[in-house]
């Protein structure tokens, strides 16, 4: 019993569908921008940025939060969010870490140990299964609303990570577990090569598959996806088991660079950095672009790059990062409002 | 009326910490001394002040975790910048100062919030990350312990002291007044302020709040304004009792602080929540922390137990609210 | 005649090139109740928004007391007392009853402080003025409508309203409220206030209407004393053409068949009780029956929304185990729900992806990745084949007219092939011409061999696409009509008669 807003009638003109495409594609556009931005901005003041040595190295330290905030975002797609994904990845890591520690024979041959390697990642992995099942169980069935269920799972999970080890870091991993954190396949750092797959492969879950459809669905009206016959409560077990698994490998990533687990790697900030990336790169339940999330990754290694040999020499410089970091957004966000209007809603 | 306090989310959260404490009590007589209740609240001090100063944020329907980085600026700046000057006087001008930088840092949220139409959480989420560094970068990444001639007793300033069979002299810190103070402040201004009801309307109905005639933007502003000055006193009275300032103190804990408010009673889709109800979530998980010490529970264990309570405490309201519904069809919705 | 308190002249108002009302003239009475009557899109909402100052008409006059205003604001309307209730009656959940009913006089006096004691003595007042009693502490979110709805009232009161407009006020009230509100608005009419009083619904119209106003299409068509006018003359207005049955084709339904759908004894507490029916397949069977006569909740127990507490459901024969929206999906049943907007509609996502989203299981390639070929044909066969209106099937849903939105809704479930089609409501908030093409679709769709069931208390709606209709009242179904038996007068009274003996 409204007159509707003929305003909406615009979109239906060709023009407006051309609009309409653009305005798709111009997150991605714009976040591309800042990226080539700040990448030529450093490659030209700094002699050590465009290096060899200098992209490896990026390469082996953005995979860990990029993995990250691919599990962060695909709960963010479904209207919920994961504040377990970094105790999780602890989890994993110490679990892993046990078993290695405790089960490897100390006489035990190369080939041995490569089978207990694939033995302590696949216990990784199923550690990052359970917790995202866990976590699903309770926001899709119990109804705990996501940001309650993750905070209480967190504190759970750090917790489980903390009595298992009594706070210390468990360390003397086989020195083969490197190949996983330190070392490169044809020139490419193998974590990079680990967070471009899964990225690939978040993209198609999402994209190309009718579980990642329905989520997407269900992130833009649950009820509606409800009476469409979608199960919700599966679809969002799944969502949180993916993000789990996921989790797990950002766990056995930072496990393989510093060869060892603690309960507290990257908790003060992976878990706001990975929301961070999914805000700047605009995804919100029911619309995002995996691709988005992989240039925000990279916007932010630069940056902390970039500013670590602007500053070198000036003392806590690896800090202006976090600064330039919340400087960035606020400044994106702000542009984003005269872009876009009025869009984002408090 | 009794009936319905009795009903009433502050009063469950009362009973539990009674059984808990009595259940704790039972275990290990030590817990009902009183050194144990003046240190539980002692240690309580800073997250009350943190936590009813981020409750209005709550109630008007915002999510802020800069809080925890307002503390920490406000506190180390003001510290390192009085330390330059050489001051050697007492605690006021520490307040006065981080207070008028907390306000300011307040304000900026406020200001990109309600300008900007941004949502409060992303808001606070740029001004975490860039509070912590621009303390870590421009003022410094070290600690500092070079207390001011007239703050180093502070942390032993005691309203009353009590000589406890355990430990000898122990006593109530003199903040806990301050506590009171805030908590009466937020209290009244919650319930008998043409501003405090406004949060609460913004939080129900933002649309209605709007249409009704509250100045929406001013009250958000406001609820920012409160928040930043109690996270600076937060950060400042903490860095007094702990005798060193921290450039990154309460960085892990913004989750903790809202986990409190929330156990509570706020709801953190906004339009509920009390100053009662955060203080006894504050003193729940304080007493959580403490009866995992006292009963034996070996203190690596503990957070595991901090995370089953929080899952439980979170699931049966989800429980509850999903069995209403069930039953609640026959009102129809349609 | 009493004194006239409020006079809109020659009205006319266009969004783009539509003319939602043109010329038309409206006033009010001190002490009457108004009747405003007319489909969706007749332009009452339009009429509505202009006398309250939120629209300015292009081309008319008001006057209100006497005061001659060529564009009204809000703020100028709500100083002459006029004060309009909207569906969601703008309070605040999560305040209680005396804060929310004294809200706006703690805003207007600019106070900065609040006295408790004062909020309870305005509230008190504020109820005395409508003679009923709510319990000031309470919650306004856990009160029924009814009770939200005289807060709502008592807020325009308190505002010193003389003219109170009521927009649809009974969409979302039992019967037996919907009798208590009517003594609520007979009260305020002997206290001198007008009540404008807009609706649909016939029935009610006849019971509590001095005048009777009814717009077709931006037009005044009817506005005399509601003595002695009776609901098939204003139905007749309504829709501009006696209901003509005679020229649409009813498909044959298969009689010799053996029943798609059987229900036997369905019982959900606190809903329906003892439910027994058969549908055939071609039908279209109409269920009937006032709010809270049990009517959605049938559909949702059907759809596995409410699963039913005892008795069976039968499908093709077999019996059925519906405990869930997929299982009700599995066993070929298909629902259009009728908010649209919150149950039916992914408002901002692609009209293509909003219609497969019920076959997306079967849009796969062997890989069981997405078939985006297969994807967009089957979009596009759809939305084709409904006659969805729209350029592009990648445009959100959103940018569809409720209509074209309506025609996604039942596309969604239409390519899922269904047996059995539930539509709850499928034309409110529906223009009259698109309503018309809806109605034979759902014909067609039974003339391809589905079984439909249509939930429904338009009685045009009715009478026009079924075959049979079942009546319900508290939960049972009371009355059933044959195709020969249904006829507007005879529906129409049996609603009556439900509505005063329904009461408990």
């Amino acid at each position: 019993m409204t007159i509707r807003d003929t305003s909406d009638k615009a979109t239906n003109s060709v023009s407006g569908r051309v609009l309409s495409r653009i305005r798709a594609h111009s997150d991605t556009l714009q976040l591309f921008g800042v990226l080539v931005v700040l990448f030529i901005f450093f490659s030209v003041t700094e002699d050590k940025f465009l290096t060899t040595r200098s992209i490896t190295s990026m390469g082996f330290q953005l995979p860990e939060l990029g993995v990250l905030s691919l599990a962060m975002m695909i709960t963010i797609l479904t209207g919920g969010i994961d504040l377990s994904v970094n105790a999780t990845s602890n989890m994993a890591a110490v679990l892993a870490g046990l078993f290695m520690v405790k089960f490897i024979p100390k006489e035990a041959g190369e080939a041995q140990i490569v089978l207990y390697l694939g033995g302590a990642l696949l216990v990784a992995l199923l550690v990052g299964w359970i917790s995202g099942t866990f976590n699903g169980l309770l926001i899709g069935y119990v109804g705990v609303p996501p940001i309650l269920a993750t905070l209480a799972t967190m504190t759970l999970y750090t917790g489980i990570s903390v009595g298992l080890t009594g706070g210390t870091t468990v360390t003397g991993f086989p020195k083969q577990l490197s190949v996983i954190g330190a070392q490169t396949l044809g020139g490419i750092p193998i974590p990079f090569i680990v967070f471009v797959a899964l990225t690939i492969l978040t993209h198609i879950f999402i994209y190309h598959t009718a579980f990642g459809f329905k989520a997407r669905m269900l992130g833009s009206n649950p009820t509606a996806s409800d009476f469409s016959g979608v199960n919700n409560r599966s679809v969002l077990l799944k969502v949180y088991m993916f993000s789990g698994v996921l989790s797990a490998v950002t766990g056995i990533l930072i496990m393989g660079r510093t060869m060892s687990a603690a309960y507290e790697y990257g908790t003060t900030t992976y878990v706001l950095l990975a929301i961070l990336i999914s805000v700047l790169a605009n995804i919100i339940p029911g619309f995002g672009r995996i691709l988005d999330v992989f240039i925000a990754v990279l916007i932010l290694q630069v940056l902390s790059t970039g500013f670590h040999m602007f500053l070198a020499g000036v003392r806590g410089s690896s800090f202006f990062k976090d600064f330039a970091w919340g400087v960035l957004l606020i400044l994106i966000f702000i542009a984003n409002y005269f872009i876009r209007g009025r869009r984002y809603q408090g | 009326m009794l009936n319905r306090i009795v009903k009433t989310r502050e009063f469950i959260v009362f009973l539990i910490l009674v059984a808990l404490s009595v259940i704790v009590g039972l275990i290990n007589p030590a817990f009902f001394s009183i050194s144990t209740v003046f240190d539980t609240l002692r240690a309580a001090i800073v997250y009350f002040i943190m936590a009813f100063g981020v409750l209005p944020i709550i109630i008007s329907g915002g999510i802020d975790i800069s809080f925890v980085a307002i503390a920490a600026v406000t506190s180390f700046s003001t510290h390192m910048l009085l330390l330059k000057l050489g001051y050697e006087g007492g605690t006021l001008l520490y307040y006065l100062i981080a207070c008028t930088m907390g306000l300011l840092a307040g304000l900026l949220n406020g200001f990109l919030v309600t300008r900007f139409n941004l949502p409060v959480f992303n808001v606070s989420l740029a001004a975490f990350t860039m509070w912590y560094g621009f303390n870590l970068f421009f003022i410094g990444a070290t600690a500092n312990f070079d207390l001011p001639a007239g703050t180093v007793g502070y942390y032993a300033r005691f309203i009353i002291t009590a000589r406890d069979p355990f430990v000898g002299k122990t006593g109530l810190h003199v903040s806990i007044v301050y506590v009171v103070l805030i908590g009466l402040f937020i209290w009244w201004m919650l319930k008998y302020t043409t501003i405090g009801r406004g949060i609460y309307a913004m939080g129900g109905n933002r649309e209605v709040a709007i249409r009704s005639g509250f100045n929406v933007p001013f009250i958000t502003l406001v609820t920012f304004a409160i928040m930043g000055v109690l996270s600076a006193v937060a950060g400042v009275t903490q860095a007094f009792l702990s005798r060193y300032f921290n450039p990154v103190i309460f960085i892990g804990q913004p989750l903790d602080v809202l986990a409190a408010i929330i156990l509570g009673g706020a709801s953190i889709t906004g339009g509920r929540g009390s100053v009662i109800g955060t203080a006894l979530g504050v003193l729940l998980i304080q007493v959580i922390n403490r009866a995992l010490i006292l009963t034996g529970i070996p203190v690596q264990w503990q957070r595991l137990v901090v995370g089953i309570i929080l899952i439980v405490f979170t699931s049966i309201p989800a429980l509850q609210e999903r069995r209403a519904r069930r039953i609640g069809h026959t009102t129809e919705a349609a | 005649m009493a004194e006239e308190i409020l006079r809109a002249e020659h009205i006319s108002k266009r969004f783009g090139g539509v003319i939602a009302l043109d010329a038309v003239s409206l006033s009010i009475h001190k002490g009457e109740t108004c009747c405003l009557v007319g489909e969706n899109g007749s332009g009452k909402s339009t009429m509505i928004k202009i006398i309250s100052g939120v629209y300015t008409p292009d081309e008319g006059d008001i006057y209100i007391n006497g005061h001659h205003y060529k564009r009204l604001t809000p703020i100028e309307a709500i100083r002459e007392g006029i004060q309009v209730i909207y569906q969601d009656f703008s309070l605040f959940p999560n305040l209680t009853v005396a804060e929310n009913i004294a809200i706006n006089e703690q805003l207007a006096s600019g106070k900065q402080s609040v006295n408790w004691k004062e909020i309870y003595e305005i509230a008190k007042e504020g109820l005395a003025k409508i003679n009923v009693s709510l319990p000031l502490d309470a919650v306004v979110e856990t009160l029924p409508t009814a009770d939200r709805q005289l807060i709502a009232i008592i807020k325009a009161l308190l505002a010193k309203a003389r003219i109170i407009i009521m927009d649809e006020p009974t969409t979302a009230l039992t019967q037996r409220e919907v009798q208590a509100l009517f003594r609520v608005i007979n009260e305020l009419k002997e206290q001198g206030l007008s009540i404008l009083f807009v609706s649909h619904k016939l029935n009610e119209v006849v019971e509590i209407a001095d005048r009777t106003v009814i717009f077709r299409n931006g037009q005044k068509v009817l506005d005399q004393e509601a003595r002695g006018l009776d609901i098939g003359t204003m139905a007749f207005c309504m829709t501009g053409r006696k209901l003509d049955t005679s020229a649409i084709v009813f498909s044959e339904v298969e009689e010799a068949a053996a029943p798609l759908l059987r229900v036997e004894n369905l019982t959900l507490a606190h809903g329906f009780f003892d439910v027994s029916f058969e549908l055939k397949p071609k039908e279209v069977l109409g269920i009937t029956g006032l709010l809270g006569s049990g009517r959605t909740e049938l559909a949702l127990s059907l759809f596995g929304v409410l699963p039913a507490d005892s008795g069976r459901i039968y499908i093709e024969g077999n019996e059925a185990k519906i405990r869930s929206i997929s299982d009700a999906a599995r066993y070929g049943v298909g629902y259009v729900p009728e908010d649209r907007v919150r149950e039916g509609l992914f408002l901002e996502q692609p009209i293509g992806d909003n219609v497969i989203v019920t076959l997306i299981d079967r849009l796969v390639t062997k890989l069981r990745l997405l078939n985006s070929k297969a994807k967009k044909e089957e979009a596009d066969r759809w939305i084709k084949q409904l006659e969805v209106k729209t350029p592009s099937g990648e445009l959100p849903a959103k940018s569809l007219s409720g209509g074209n939105q309506q025609r996604v809704v039942l596309a969604k479930w239409v390519a899922r092939s269904p047996k059995i089609l539930i539509l709850n409501g499928p034309t409110v908030g529906v223009d009259v011409g698109s309503k018309a093409e809806i109605h034979e679709l759902i014909r067609n769709l039974a003339g391809q061999g589905m079984g439909i069931l249509l939930i429904s208390d338009d009685i045009p709606e009715l009478i026009q696409t079924c075959h049979r209709i079942l009546l319900m009242r508290a939960g049972r179904i009371v009355k059933e009509f044959q195709r020969e038996e249904i006829t507007e007068q005879a529906l129409n009274a049996e609603l009556v008669a439900s509505a005063t003996t329904n009461a408990p």
